[in-house]
Formats: C-alpha cells, sequence, structure tokens
C-alpha cells in the first residue's frame, strides 16, 4: 500500500492533528486571538474530522502497515468521541473565561486528547493501541492540573498522572508479555495465533491479557481500578471534568472492546471471567457509594463507575449483540452525560461555581426549563423507560442474558435499582424542596443549546431510534465479522 | 390503526389541556373529557368484535433487532380493563373540574392525567412485553407527577418519592423478568408467551423469572410486603387518589398477574407465593384501616386488603378462582372509586378528614350520605349490592382449597378478611355519616354541586345494579376477560344473587355480624391494637434507606479517602491477585529449557544487588545515601552487561548512571538531606508485603518465562545477519540504533529534547516569584567546605578537559563498528564538562560558555531529520541509510555511512539536554550562593 493510501486512510486523524499544531501555532504567535475563537476553531475542526469520517470511504482497510485498521465500528466510535468532544468544548468556552483560564492551550489539548483517541479507536496493533492511549492521557493529565493555582485541581492532574502511569506500566507489561509469547504486536496476527492454538494457552499469555485488562480498566474507570475517577473529577476544573466524562469513556470502551473481541476474540474463556468481575463490582459500587455523595461531581463520578459497569454486562457477553448493546450504551451515555454536565457547568450564583447537591434545591420553580432536562436526564440515567437510558441497559442485559449471564443481568438490574434510588433523589431535590439561591441567569447560548441536543436525543430515541441503534448494530457487525 | 389509536390519543392530546386552559377551566376540562371520550368510542367499537371472542392486533417494527416492536392486541381482559381505566377516567376528569380549586393550574393536571391515562391503556394493550415495559414504567413516571402535584405539602413530596422508588425498582426487577421470560419462550410478543406456558413452567429458570416479574406486580400493586408506599401516596388531590390508587394504576399489577396467568399460574410456586401474599396484604391491610382515622388512609388501606383479596384469587390458580378475580376487579373499581369521590367531597365540604372531628352528616348532606352508604354496603359485601357477589364467590373459592394441606385454613383466614373488611366499611358509613350531628365543623357541610357528586352517583347506580341483575349487566364482560385471563378455560358464567345457603353464605353472615360486633366495640380494639408494638413499614424502609447509606459511607470514605497511597496500594494489590489466579489458574507445566548452572561471579553480584536494594530500603530517608545507593546499583547492572556480554550496553548504563548521580547531587543540594519519616507502622507493613508479594510475582514470571521458549524465534538471528550487509556497521547494537530502528532513535531523542525544555521550564520559574526569594534567603543545611574549589581538582579537571572530548570523539567515530556511538559519546562529553562546573564553580563555566543548549538540541533533532530527509531525495523511505567506502591519503580507506550524520544529531541532542538542565542548575545555585565571593583560580577575564 502506497503512503498515499495510508494518508488517505488516516485523513481524519491526521487532519486534527494538523490542525492542533496549526491552533497551537495561532495562539503562540497571534497574542490578541481570543481563546474562544480557538476553541470554536477546533470545534469546527472536530466537524469537518467528523465529516471527513462520514464521507470517507475504503472501510475495512489497513493502513501503515497494520499498524492503523479502519471500520465502521472504529467510524461508530469515533463520530461518538468527536460529537463528545466538541460538545464538551462548546460546553468550556464560557466556563473557562469565568473561571479566569482561558489559556488557548486548552482546547488544543483537548484537540490533540481526541487524536489520541481517534488513534485507540483505530488501532490495529499493540504499539499503535499505545500511543494513541499515551497521546490521550498525557493532554489529560494536563488539563486535569490546569489550574495549577489550585490545590485541588494540582492534586487531581498529580493523582491522575501517577495513577494512570502505573496502569500504563501494566498495559506495557501485560503487552510485552503478549509479544513474547506470540512473536507479534500486530492485532491481525495474534488473532490467527490463538485462533491456530489447540491447547490452552500459556501462562505469559494468560498474565499478559490479565494486565493488559487491568491497564484498560483503568482508562475506562472501573472497579478496582476506578479510585481516580471520584477525585478528579471533583478537583478538576468543571470544563475539564465534563470533558473527562463524555469522550474519553467512550474511546476507551471501544479501546477495550476492540482488544477484546478483536485479537483475544478466542480467548473469550479466558477474559470472561475478568469482565464480568469488573463489570459486577463497578455496578455495584458505583451505585451504592453513589447514595451519600452530596458533591454533584463526585456523584457523576461514581455514576460513570455504574454506568462503565453495566456497558461492561454487554462486553461479557462476548457476541455481537453484546458489542452492539456496548455501542448503543456508550452513545446513550454520551449525551446524558454531556447534558448532565451542561446542567453542572450551569450551576453558579453569584459568578461562582457551586456544586453541591444541596445547589439544586426548587430548581423546578427558579428555572422550570432546565429541571425539565435535567429530570429527564436523570430517569434516563436511572434506566426508566421510554428514556434512551432504559434502552442502553435493556440492550446490554439482553446480551447477557442470551448469552446465559442471567446472574449478571439479574445483579446488574438490581444495581441499577440501588442506582435509581439517588438519581431520583437529584429530581427531588429539584421539584420538591424550597428554592436556595437562583442560579446566574443567563446560562448562555452554548450551555443552552448543548443541553437542549442532549435532551432532545434522550426523550427522542424512543421514537426515532434509527440512527444510534443501526449504526451500533453495523458497527458490531463489523468488528466481529471481520477478525473471523 | 384505530387500535393503537385508544392508546396514542391521550398521549396526543395531552397537549390539549395545557393550551385550552386559557379558554377557560370548562373548556379545560371539556378537552381533556373529549379525548377521553374519543378513546372510549374508539374502543367500543372494537366491543362485538371482542365479544365474538375476536382478538385484534396492529403490528408495527420499532426495534426488531431487540425483538422491540410496537405490537398491540384487544382481547377480552384488554378490553375490560381499558374500559375500566377510561370510563372512571372520565368520571375523575368531571369531578376534578369541580374538585380543584382556582388557584391549583389546573391545565397541568390535566396534561398528567392524559399522559398517565394513556400509559395505563398502553399497558393493558400491548403486545410485547418489553412495550408493557415502557408504558408500566410511564405510569410511575406520570403517576409520580400526579402524587407530587401539590407541592406545598410536605408529606406529597415524601409519597411521591417513596412510591416511585418502591413502583419503580419493582419495575427494575421485572424488567429482568422480563428478558429471562423471552428468552425462555424465543419472543417477547405476549400472544407466543401465553401459548408457551407449558414450556415455560419446565424452564429451570421460571422460579427466577417469576419472582422478578412478581416483584414488578407485587410492588405496583402493593401487596405485602411492599404494602406500605400506597397510603403514604394519598396525601395527592383526591382526584387523582381515586383514579390511581383504586381504580386503576394500583390495578396494574394485577392486571399483570391476570394477563401472565396462562404463561405462569398452576405450579405450587406460584400458587404459595402470590396466594399468600394475597392473603397476608388482605388481613393485614383491612386491619390497619379499621383504626385509621384520615378518611383516605382508610380507604388507602381498604384499597390494599382489596387488592390482596383479587391477587389472592388469581393466586389459586383455577379458572374458577381467576374469573372470581376478574369479577371483583370490576367491583371494586365501581365501588371503591365512588367512596374516594365522597370522602374527596366530605374533605372539600367539611374542611376536614378526620373520621373523629366527623360524624352527624347525614341530614346536612343527604345525597353524598347516600352514595357513600351504598358503596360501603357493597364493600362490605352487603347482599343486593355487588361487592358482595363477588365475595360470595371468593369465599366460596376459599372453603374448598387447600393450604398446606390443611382444609381450614384458608376459610377461616379469609372470614377474618371479611370481618374487618365489614368493619371498615361499616365505619366509615357511620362514623362520618350517622350518629349526633355536631357543631364544630371546620366549614358548614352542604352537599356538593351536581358536576362533583354525578360521578360517584353514576357508580353507585352501577354498583347496585350489578347487584340485581348481575348476569345481565356484568356477564359477558366477565365472561370474555375470564376467558382470556384462561385462555379459554374459564367456565361459563352465570353469576346468580342467590345461591342458596352454602359455606360461602354462612362465612359471610358470620362475617358481618362479627365485624358489626367490632365496630361496636370499637374503643376496645382500639386500646387491645395500641398495647402491641406496630411495625411500621415505613420507618423499616426509611431504617432500610439509612443502613444502605451508612454503609455506603463506609465504603466511600474506608476506600475513598483521598490518600494516593491507598489508591495504589489497591491496584497493586489487585493486580498481585488477579496475576496470580492467572499465574496458578493456567494449566501449565514446569518451564521447558535446561537450566543454566550459577557462576560464581554471577552470584555475587545478585548478592550485592540484592544488599544494596536492601539497604537502599532500610536508608531511604537518608538522601545522600540513598543516591549513593541508586549508583552502586547502576553499577552492579551495568557490570552485568559486561558478563552478558553486551559492551555498549555496559557503557550507556555507566555514562547514564554518571551524569543522573551527579545532576541529581546537584540538585539535592538544594532540597533537604532527610525524607521526614511521619509513616504510619502499620501502612510500612502493608506497603512492605504488597512490595515482596509484587517482587515475588514478577519474580515468579521471568523464571516461567526464561525456562521455556517464546512462541516465536529471537530476533537476534536477523540483525545479526544484516548488520554489516544492510547497515555497514559491525557493532549490531549502533546498526540498530541509528539504522534499523533509526526512526525510534529520532522519537527518543526528540523526547529527550522535550524533556530538556520541560526540566528548563520547570526550573525557570524557580527563578522568580516567590521561590526565587527563598531561594536568596536559602542557608544551606551543612557547613561549606572552606574552600570550595580545590586548586588540584581545577588544575586536573582542566588539563582533562582536551583528554575527555578527544575520547569523546575517539567514542563516537568507532560507534559504527566497536562498542560506543553518539549517545554515549555525547554522555562522555557533557560529563567533561560537567567537571568543569563542579571543579570551577557555576559562575566560572557560565562565563566561559556561551552555547545556547536550546539551539544545540533543537540542532541535533534538526541534523538527525535532515538525515533521513535526504533517503527521500535518493527515493528511499525515510531514513533509509546508506554507505559507501571513502580512501582517503595517511588515513587510509574507511567507511562514510549517511547513519554518521544521524548519530551526529543524537550526540548534539544528548549534549545540548544534559548540559541545559545542567545550566539550569547552575543558575539556581548562583542565586543560591550568596554573594559566594570565592572564585577559583584565574579569574581573569
Amino acid at each position: 500500500m502506497s503512503i498515499g493510501a495510508d494518508i488517505v486512510a488516516a485523513l481524519p486523524e491526521l487532519f486534527l492533528a494538523g490542525t492542533a499544531i496549526i491552533l497551537l501555532m495561532l495562539g503562540v504567535f497571534m497574542r490578541d486571538i481570543s481563546t474562544r475563537s480557538i476553541g470554536l476553531l477546533a470545534v469546527a475542526a472536530l466537524a469537518f474530522a467528523g465529516a471527513l469520517i462520514y464521507l470517507g470511504d475504503g472501510r475495512g482497510t489497513v493502513a501503515f502497515n497494520g499498524l492503523f485498521l479502519n471500520d465502521g465500528f472504529g467510524d461508530f466510535m469515533k463520530v461518538l468521541v468527536l460529537i463528545g468532544a466538541a460538545l464538551t468544548i462548546v460546553m468550556a468556552l464560557r466556563g473557562l473565561e469565568q473561571e479566569q483560564m482561558n489559556q488557548f492551550e486548552f482546547p488544543v489539548l483537548l484537540v490533540l486528547a481526541t487524536v489520541g483517541m481517534l488513534m485507540m479507536i483505530s488501532a490495529n496493533d499493540l504499539i499503535s493501541l499505545y500511543m494513541g492511549l499515551e497521546l490521550q492521557s498525557l493532554a489529560l493529565y494536563v488539563v486535569a492540573a490546569f489550574r495549577r493555582d489550585s490545590l485541588r485541581s494540582s492534586e487531581a492532574g498529580l493523582k491522575y498522572f501517577v495513577l494512570g502511569s502505573l496502569a500504563s506500566g501494566m498495559l506495557l507489561y501485560g503487552m510485552s508479555m503478549v509479544y513474547g509469547f506470540t512473536g507479534s504486536t500486530s492485532f491481525d496476527v495474534l488473532a490467527q495465533v490463538f485462533a491456530s492454538q489447540e491447547d490452552a494457552p500459556s501462562i505469559g499469555l494468560i498474565v499478559g491479557i490479565v494486565f493488559i485488562a487491568a491497564g484498560l480498566a483503568f482508562k475506562i474507570s472501573a472497579v478496582p481500578f476506578h479510585m481516580w475517577t471520584p477525585d478528579v473529577y471533583e478537583g478538576a476544573p468543571t470544563p475539564v471534568t465534563a470533558f473527562l466524562a463524555a469522550a474519553p469513556k467512550v474511546a476507551a470502551m471501544a479501546l477495550l472492546v476492540r482488544v477484546l473481541m478483536g485479537p483475544f476474540g478466542d480467548l473469550v474463556a479466558q477474559w470472561q471471567q475478568i469482565v464480568v468481575f469488573i463489570a459486577l463490582a463497578s455496578m455495584l459500587l458505583g451505585s451504592f457509594a453513589a447514595i451519600v455523595q452530596s458533591n454533584i461531581k463526585r456523584l457523576m463520578a461514581y455514576s460513570s463507575i455504574g454506568h462503565v459497569g453495566f456497558a461492561l454486562v454487554g462486553l461479557a457477553a462476548g457476541s455481537e449483540a453484546g458489542v452492539r448493546g456496548v455501542a448503543v450504551y456508550m452513545a446513550i451515555y454520551l449525551f446524558m452525560t454531556v447534558g448532565v454536565f451542561a446542567v453542572i457547568l450551569a450551576m453558579r450564583v453569584n459568578g461562582r461555581a457551586v456544586e453541591a447537591m444541596d445547589d439544586l434545591k426548587g430548581l423546578s420553580k427558579t428555572n422550570p426549563l432546565m429541571a425539565l432536562a435535567m429530570a429527564a436526564l436523570m430517569f434516563s440515567m436511572a434506566g426508566i423507560p421510554p428514556l434512551a437510558g432504559f434502552f442502553g441497559k435493556f440492550y446490554v442485559f439482553m446480551a447477557a442474558v442470551e448469552a446465559g449471564l442471567f446472574e449478571l443481568a439479574v445483579i446488574g438490574v438490581l444495581a441499577s435499582v440501588v442506582a435509581a434510588y439517588y438519581y431520583l433523589r437529584i429530581v427531588k431535590v429539584m421539584y420538591f424542596d424550597e428554592p436556595v439561591e437562583a442560579f446566574d441567569k443567563p446560562v448562555g447560548s452554548e450551555l443552552a443549546s448543548v443541553l437542549a441536543i442532549s435532551t432532545l436525543v434522550i426523550v427522542l430515541f424512543v421514537l426515532i431510534p434509527g440512527p444510534i441503534v443501526d449504526g451500533a448494530a453495523t458497527a458490531a457487525e463489523a468488528l466481529t465479522s471481520a477478525g473471523r | 390503526m384505530s387500535l393503537v389509536l385508544i392508546a396514542l390519543l391521550p398521549f396526543i392530546g395531552a397537549i390539549l389541556p395545557a393550551l385550552m386552559i386559557r379558554a377557560g377551566r370548562n373548556a379545560c376540562a371539556l378537552t381533556a373529557g373529549s379525548v377521553t371520550l374519543t378513546s372510549l368510542i374508539l374502543l367500543l367499537s372494537y366491543a362485538p368484535a371482542v365479544f365474538g371472542g375476536e382478538v385484534i392486533q396492529a403490528r408495527f417494527e420499532w426495534l426488531p433487532g431487540l425483538g422491540l416492536n410496537a405490537n398491540f392486541f384487544l382481547d377480552g381482559l384488554g378490553f375490560f380493563f381499558a374500559l375500566l381505566i377510561l370510563g372512571i377516567g372520565l368520571l375523575i376528569i368531571v369531578y376534578a373540574r369541580f374538585y380543584l380549586s382556582k388557584q391549583d393550574p389546573m391545565g397541568l393536571f390535566y396534561v398528567y392525567l392524559l399522559l398517565f391515562q394513556g400509559a395505563m391503556v398502553g399497558i393493558t394493550l400491548s403486545d410485547n412485553i418489553l412495550l408493557l415495559l415502557i408504558f408500566w414504567e410511564l405510569t410511575s413516571l406520570s403517576s409520580f407527577l400526579l402524587i407530587g402535584y401539590w407541592k406545598h405539602l410536605p408529606e406529597g413530596r415524601q409519597g411521591a418519592r417513596m412510591a416511585l422508588m418502591v413502583t419503580g425498582s419493582g419495575g427494575m426487577a421485572m424488567i429482568a423478568g422480563m428478558l429471562i421470560l423471552g428468552n425462555i419462550a424465543g419472543s417477547y410478543d405476549l400472544t407466543v408467551i401465553l401459548q408457551s406456558g407449558e414450556a415455560i413452567k419446565a424452564s429451570p429458570l421460571y422460579l427466577p423469572a417469576l419472582l422478578l416479574i412478581l416483584g414488578g406486580a407485587f410492588t405496583k400493586s402493593a401487596q405485602f410486603p411492599f404494602h406500605f408506599w400506597l397510603p403514604h401516596a394519598m396525601a395527592a388531590p383526591t382526584p387523582v387518589s381515586a383514579y390511581l390508587h383504586s381504580a386503576t394504576m394500583v390495578k396494574a399489577g394485577v392486571f399483570l398477574m391476570a394477563r401472565m396467568w396462562p404463561a405462569l399460574a398452576g405450579t405450587p410456586e406460584w400458587f404459595y407465593i402470590v396466594a399468600t401474599a394475597g392473603l397476608v396484604t388482605m388481613i393485614v391491610g383491612a386491619w390497619i384501616s379499621i383504626f385509621k382515622d384520615d378518611l383516605k388512609g382508610l380507604l388507602a388501606f381498604s384499597t390494599v386488603s382489596q387488592l390482596g383479596l383479587m391477587t389472592m384469587l388469581l393466586g389459586f390458580g383455577t379458572p374458577m378462582a381467576a374469573l372470581a378475580a376478574v369479577f371483583h376487579i370490576l367491583n371494586h373499581a365501581t365501588f371503591k372509586a365512588a367512596l374516594f369521590m365522597t370522602a374527596g367531597i366530605v374533605d372539600h365540604e367539611v374542611g376536614t378528614r378526620d373520621a373523629k372531628r366527623l360524624g352527624g352528616l347525614v341530614t346536612l348532606m343527604p345525597i353524598t350520605a347516600t352514595i357513600a352508604m351504598i358503596a360501603a354496603a357493597s364493600s362490605a359485601g352487603l347482599p343486593l349490592f355487588n361487592g358482595f357477589l363477588s365475595k360470595e364467590m371468593m369465599l366460596y373459592e376459599a372453603s374448598h382449597t387447600y393450604y398446606l394441606g390443611q382444609e381450614w385454613i384458608l376459610p377461616v383466614l379469609a372470614t377474618v378478611g371479611a370481618v374487618f373488611s365489614v368493619a371498615y366499611s361499616a365505619r366509615y358509613a357511620i362514623h362520618v355519616f350517622l350518629g349526633k350531628e355536631r357543631h364544630d365543623y371546620p366549614s358548614h357541610p352542604h352537599d356538593p354541586p351536581f358536576g362533583m357528586w354525578a360521578p360517584a352517583g353514576l357508580l353507585v347506580v352501577l354498583v347496585v345494579a350489578i347487584g340485581l341483575l348481575p348476569q345481565a349487566i356484568a356477564g359477558p364482560l366477565v365472561q370474555v376477560a375470564s376467558n382470556a385471563v384462561t385462555n379459554g378455560t374459564a367456565p361459563v358464567v352465570d353469576i346468580k344473587i342467590w345461591h342458596g345457603v352454602n359455606a360461602a353464605l354462612i362465612m359471610s353472615m358470620i362475617a358481618l355480624a362479627l365485624g358489626l360486633l367490632l365496630l361496636w366495640r370499637y374503643g376496645t380494639f382500639v386500646a387491645l391494637r395500641q398495647r402491641f408494638p406496630r411495625p411500621e413499614a415505613k420507618d423499616i424502609f426509611d431504617r432500610l434507606v439509612d443502613r444502605t447509606a451508612a454503609a455506603a459511607t463506609f465504603v466511600t470514605d474506608g476506600l475513598q479517602n483521598g490518600s494516593l497511597q491507598r489508591y495504589l496500594a489497591t491496584m497493586v494489590a489487585t493486580m498481585i491477585l488477579v496475576g496470580a489466579a492467572g499465574f496458578f489458574g493456567g494449566s501449565h507445566g514446569a518451564g521447558t529449557r535446561a537450566t543454566l548452572p550459577i557462576s560464581p561471579l554471577g552470584l555475587i553480584g545478585w548478592l550485592l544487588l540484592v544488599a544494596a536494594c536492601l539497604t537502599l530500603v532500610f536508608f531511604h530517608h537518608r538522601r545522600l545515601l540513598t543516591l549513593i545507593l541508586v549508583g552502586v546499583i547502576g553499577l552492579i547492572v551495568s557490570l552485568g552487561f559486561f558478563y552478558f556480554a553486551a559492551p555498549d550496553l555496559a557503557l550507556t548504563q555507566i555514562s547514564v548512571e554518571v551524569v543522573t548521580v551527579i545532576l541529581l547531587l546537584l540538585a539535592l543540594n538544594f532540597l533537604p538531606k532527610q525524607t521526614p519519616v511521619a509513616e504510619f507502622a502499620p501502612r510500612r507493613w502493608r506497603d512492605a508485603v504488597l512490595a515482596g508479594l509484587a517482587g515475588l510475582g514478577v519474580a515468579g514470571l521471568t523464571l516461567a518465562i526464561t525456562t521455556r521458549d517464546f512462541f516465536a524465534g529471537s530476533i537476534s538471528e536477523f540483525h545479526l545477519a544484516n548488520s554489516y550487509p544492510g547497515g555497514g556497521g559491525t557493532n549490531v547494537v549502533n546498526v540498530i540504533l541509528v539504522d534499523f530502528r533509526g526512526f525510534d532513535t529520532y522519537g527518543e531523542i526528540i523526547v529527550l529534547g522535550i524533556a530538556a525544555l520541560a526540566i528548563f521550564a520547570l526550573l525557570e520559574s524557580s527563578l522568580h516569584g516567590k521561590a526565587s526569594k527563598r531561594l536568596a534567603n536559602w542557608v544551606p543545611e551543612t557547613a561549606r567546605a572552606f574552600d570550595s574549589h580545590p586548586l588540584l581538582l581545577v588544575v586536573a579537571s582542566r588539563a582533562l578537559l582536551p583528554f575527555a572530548l578527544l575520547v569523546g570523539i575517539f567514542i563516537f567515530l568507532r560507534g559504527h563498528n566497536e562498542p560506543g556511538g553518539g549517545f554515549i559519546a555525547g554522555l562522555v562529553v557533557s560529563i567533561a564538562l560537567i567537571i568543569q562546573y563542579m571543579a570551577s564553580g557555576f559562575q566560572w563555566a557560565h562565563a566561559r560558555v556561551r552555547v545556547d543548549y536550546h539551539a544545540v538540541i533543537g540542532l541535533g533533532v534538526l541534523v538527525a531529520g535532515l538525515t533521513g530527509v535526504a533517503a527521500w531525495i535518493a527515493e528511499r523511505p525515510f531514513l533509509t541509510s546508506d554507505f559507501t567506502y571513502v580512501s582517503l591519503p595517511v588515513v587510509g580507506t574507511f567507511e562514510v555511512a549517511t547513519a554518521m550524520a544521524f548519530d551526529v544529531g543524537v550526540f548534539l541532542t544528548v549534549v545540548g539536554a544534559v548540559m541545559l538542565a545542567l545550566a539550569n542548575l547552575s543558575r539556581i545555585g548562583r542565586l543560591a550562593e550568596t554573594g559566594g565571593g570565592s572564585h577559583p583560580i584565574a579569574s581573569q577575564h
């Protein structure tokens, strides 16, 4: 394959990487350019990259000597990541100004992180996987500690970095094991090797898979590698938390799915127990620990841990239906999370950001529309039909039941009962408690439109499920049919 | 299509009242009413077909991949329930028009009510259990809105939240149950599932599915032990209570049990779970109801009790009992809705619903009293009213059903339930309407306007009509509905007013007598009840929530206390556990490779390494010692490389060690010399154990891996074979670095450069602001040597410099064929320069080295990059190397490779990076050397 074809295959990624560098140069050399302009340019670039993915043909192609893979699964997940990144950057614009942290590097770093995510999703080799993952992680470590004058933000960034490095180390350790016992880092070769192996996989391989799974579990903040999540979510500036909670989760989940279903697809028996375990632990911990949180960002951290657990239920099934479930779940999760963070970013009283759950008291009286949107998002997160969250849960649970994982599905449903408790608590606080000080108005057109978009997606999913469901089905089919 | 419209019309029409409220309250109610009426007429248009035994279906593809289709069907049971929902809904709309005051936002009320109505009708018409689930939870959501409608009442909030929590949880459980059920039956369509009852009952997953589905049904229908939420939801406006908590929503659970009857009923599990829950609920609900002073509380618990009765009948699992259940559903809906409406009228007109403050209303509000007393009579089961007929059927069924092998248990307990129900019904009639007229009513009681009592009146007309002519009025409806419940096995309905004297009649009469006796001795029973502890289910629920919260706090505070060390410990511990599971879980034997003998030299090196590491751990708080030990370890490792015949690695390792130790030493100069020991002993032990285990794990893995062959052969062969012919060098390591893996090296030097820039940026910031002030006032912890620049060292270092540089160049040049190369050469040159700084002082050296190290780094990267680009000119891929042999006089023939230019880049970058770090440390040093004054010799400028 010629270099030209390689470039075409990775055009969206290359375009974004180039844009990031150009934006960086703009910021450095045009002193008077505002962060807002850079941010808007970044959003435009993300949108254009999305268009490139959408319009691009030659799907299912392998480029750069097999390091990079373009397929339907990747396309679906990439578009999700781009949507998540774009929406969160749009939301962050005003927040950055309000928090006096509007350095131009911020949107640039987020674009770089997004490039990393796209690379992760398209990885067809352990090396390119690691490259993408680290590009994403490094950018995120920096933005987590973006408010250097804030102790909490610095601490959050440091914790994220230290724990993230440990996880990356584990990942590398596992990769080297796998390489040692297969002689290749390429996903295609790995898949062939595993498919042709008659006897039980060797010890090095099993330990390697365990370590790789652990490293990736950290990135999706699954229990027991979730410890960083609440602290980082709470400590990082809210615009950063919004970003962290949305796109990177989708990308990391896509990566986990690709790795486990692709090269390790024939070793389902080896990793299924691991995934079942972390799914159970994440669902239960996410649900129970969230009950007592009073800080809404911390609550969202536990909530995201729980959601990851639910999504993993689909992966645990190890089937095409399971992958479809994960894809649908992550798509819905993305919109729910973005919507909730739009509300959290709008939580400002007298120019000061507030993040206690009690600050939402009586929101239905002070800002009925926002309360209504938030209530819809909460009901969706709780998985109450007919909102989108229900379908997300339904797809993964159905896949689990079809795969014979009845206990997993039942425990998952019970965990979602507990989770429903704290989502409903927020609704109760908004609708039935006496109002406290109202939030500053107007919340800004960026936040309002992001909130409106995500809420509409969640509410209308029941009527127009096609785009997400069909896309996820195509993605799952592309992933599961390719390797076999 | 019009079938779907029956369910969809209320949803679509729900926006109309919100729009019409501007046109006045009447218009608003009228639109809501006409929406409901249209649905009702549509439904009735199917009546001939349904009574003819047809099942009407409407199917739409929705999410076929999920098995979720928008399939609707209408059979007898669906028709029966939809009729109840729409019919009573219409009456409630009329009633609410008069009940709600001017301050209440009526438009919103009707919106919620219509939404709820649509969801309820949706449940009854769904042919797909997933669709049913969606409507099921929609009722929860819309009822949440309705119950919380009166926001100013605190108990309304509490009640709404608990109601949603309990029914929502049940709904979730039901999702799991439905999934399993659909999995057993192979379809999510009810019509299919209902036909595969045998397969479902035979499945090993029958019991879990049953339990989960019943979880949903029991919570919705407030069956014991989930009965506690219903009375607390009664803070809602009375029209809501009447509609949701008597006629419709709470019957959704009963409906579901009836719907699933062909698929699930008839097993011992079904009998004991469902019938027992129903029986207990019937008795407990009725007993509590007797002692409720709040009229709505009384009616709420009586509803719980009546629902228990229906559940019990369905639980019996016989077609006849199912028929009785259907009939009782109809009767209960009529008399209980009427009772609720009268309670609302009393509350509305008298201003209180407290039974203790009421009495003697019969003369003041005769119409209301008449309606209430007829409805109460039916509820008590007095002959000639419809409640009597279905209760007779229930008692008859109970009288010949064996429970736990005993014949007497059910009849006795059913009679006890009946006694209580007589008592509470009579209490409602007697304590409120009869007795002496009082003079302390909060407001003057009078009959309400026609529109308010008419709906209740219409209902009691039905009560009496069915009571008198049951077969003619209710017969066909009950017949089709029970046929649908039992899959056509229901007996032919023939309801008569008089069955002759039989067991049921005797039980009925006993119940009537004892019930009235109970009410006559009401005071005694109240006192009796006070003496026993009464477990309040709401308190138990609250306590359960509190306990869970406390446990959650324990978990979050214990695990998630913000300590990075703890997080790391958790992660490492997990990895050890999981790794061990993988290690010991896999099926693998001992290694296949032969082990090598232990050489004495290797053993000594190993012991030294272990000793150095252990010493380091024990003395880690003494930083200087730590640094020395780090150097020792590095030295042993590089000796190890020598031992394994890797001189290149050894050289690199040694030079890196030297540079690192020197730079660290310089940095340490400005830092405390001791690491504070503030650690908690148990934590140290924890860390020690974790570290030990992790070490063992890695050791075990290394052993396991080195004692067996890799899957693929080693890649060394390729490089050994191709190093000279392909890369023109005999030093394989160097050829790999600059040629085969040149791209990697290129990346590495860029990283090195970035790292140096990062050090620069970090140290730069300490030269300004607070940090610089601290530095300027810095007093070294230890006294400085008097002679900070010893003459001998200064002289020696200056003399050595040219030699050191020469050695560097030598190492660089021989790199391609012998151990050496750009990287090592760079380090050697850096060391030579560092020595100058150390010996003669920062200031002296800095004044003489006028090189911008940023530029050196940049140049290095650029040179390496350009070398790579040059390959493009020769139409080869990036960084392809080439070499040729050049003959020069004197020197002789030697090889020139493009890799050499690349190596120059590496060399420059390394020198630049090390020196940039050093230069910055030196700037800090100069800032700290407050007027140091002692200059080395030759301070001549």
